[in-house]
């Protein structure tokens, strides 16, 4: 029985709520920078019906094909959602309709021929954070909660798997050899097919690319440790794996963006708030006006322990 | 802090469970079919030395006579250049499924000579003991315009 509680609250910590509720105003506000940058294809897709192969989760939900007008209007609903969720406005019913509706569009844009894999931990990220539902004072928010802390602990669970899982792939495809894609000439052929990078320049040395191949498999088979490291030792894996997609942004072009953002969810983000108070505060001093007045606020809002 | 009821933290765990159970069970036994639960298989194969690298593009003659390789992005085409690759049976068996190319290009490009002619082909880079080695072109599929 201990065994289960201690499992329990390693699935729920108490977090503060104010973190779900910042992270929900980035996420909210990257999803209609991702349907403009990244998954931006629906609509142009939806003009060719004789190509639509539809996912089993359209099949299975009996999803309509994708139209013009079908596409338009998720669209209409994804950019309305977002505002109302990213203010932590309706966050249970916004923040509902963002999920069902992201998830439809994204769905869209896999359904040509193509599935992309970077959008697993936004999409999960989606469907836990209006689960948390109202949070009072918002940002400000002092209260702290289970249901935060399962929300953020789906989200980093998600996070981590992209690379784990991806791992697991490799060696499945691999036909259940660890060794078959770090010594395979998988670099080379992926800067061959998009020479655009700085990948180019390292086309005569395949030897590097393949000690680059075991690198990046050994830390993509290991990353579920992040879910047990704290303080110092999670910023650098967060700053490790930042560099890892900054590395194969520049090598070729592939960014893993909605991934890269949902690694907020490991972030003491309760912090921010009271941080651009005192600087704000700070600021008013030095420009010789009297403290503005929510300098008490400041005080009030004294950091909390981020724990969990 | 707010309390959480005893079914509200058995949902969680039970959905948690869950997710993770169809995550792993579809990256070890399914395809790409079940995303968002599917295997992560970008870049996950494992190509040989020797292997064969190969980029699909479309090319197109225009009346003028000038021969041009067509831009595969959505903004232009309608259609990816990943798109195009995972139907090529369909294009060869039907060529006019390159149409959608076509009209991308023409729509924006009204005042230059009409397309003719559209060839579905490849760039196919041979490695020899995991270097790159010599380049080809390989028409695969050839589609003329309705006049």
């Amino acid at each position: 029985m201990r065994i289960l509680r201690s499992v329990g609250s390693w699935f729920m910590p108490v977090v503060p709520d104010s973190r779900v509720a910042i992270l929900r105003t980035v996420l909210y506000l990257f999803v209609i920078i991702d349907i403009h940058l990244f998954v931006r294809d629906p609509i142009p897709l939806s003009r060719h019906p004789e190509l639509y192969q539809p996912l089993m989760i359209e099949r299975l939900l009996q999803l309509p094909p994708p139209s013009v007008p079908l596409t338009i209007t998720l669209y209409l609903i994804l950019m309305i959602g977002c505002l109302l969720a990213a203010s932590n406005v309706f966050p249970r019913l916004a923040g509902g309709v963002v999920a069902a509706a992201f998830t439809w569009w994204t769905a869209i844009g896999m359904s040509y021929g193509k599935v992309d894999h970077d959008h697993l931990a936004l999409v999960v990220a989606l469907s836990v954070l209006p689960t948390v539902g109202v949070i009072a004072d918002r940002w400000r928010s002092t209260d702290r909660s289970r249901q935060a802390g399962w929300a953020l602990k789906c989200i980093q669970i998600s996070v981590v798997f992209t690379y784990f899982l991806s791992a697991l792939t490799k060696i499945r495809s691999g036909g259940w050899s660890i060794t078959s894609w770090p010594e395979s000439s998988i670099l080379l052929w992926a800067i061959v097919r998009r020479p655009h990078g700085l990948g180019q320049f390292l086309v005569p040395y395949p030897e590097l690319l393949q000690l680059m191949q075991w690198l990046s498999f050994t830390a993509e088979l290991t990353a579920v440790v992040v879910l047990w490291l704290r303080g110092r030792a999670l910023l650098a894996a967060a700053v490790f794996w930042m560099g890892f997609h900054v590395f194969t942004l520049a090598m070729l072009y592939i960014h893993f963006a909605p991934t890269a953002i949902c690694w907020l969810a490991f972030a003491p983000l309760e912090r921010f708030g009271p941080w651009l108070r005192r600087v704000k505060a700070s600021r008013g001093q030095r420009a010789g006006r009297r403290p503005a007045g929510h300098a008490v606020s400041v005080l009030r809002d004294h950091p909390v322990d981020s724990g969990g | 802090m707010r309390d959480i009821s005893k079914t509200s933290y058995a949902w969680r765990i039970a959905a948690t469970v869950l997710g993770i159970g169809l995550l792993l069970n579809g990256s070890l036994r399914m395809s790409d079919d079940v995303w968002p639960f599917g295997p992560l298989s970008q870049y996950a194969f494992s190509p040989a030395k020797d292997t064969t690298i190969v980029i699909t593009r479309v090319e197109g003659l225009l009346a003028d006579g000038n021969r041009i390789d067509l831009p595969l992005r959505v903004e232009t085409a309608g259609i990816s250049r990943a798109e195009i690759e995972a139907r090529i049976p369909q294009i060869t068996a039907d060529p006019s499924l390159l149409r959608s190319v076509a009209n991308g290009w023409t729509s924006r490009h009204r005042g230059e000579p009409a397309l003719i002619r559209l060839w579905l082909v490849q760039d196919q880079t041979r490695l020899v003991d995991g270097r790159v080695g010599p380049t080809r072109l390989v028409e695969l599929s050839t589609w003329e315009l309705p006049a």
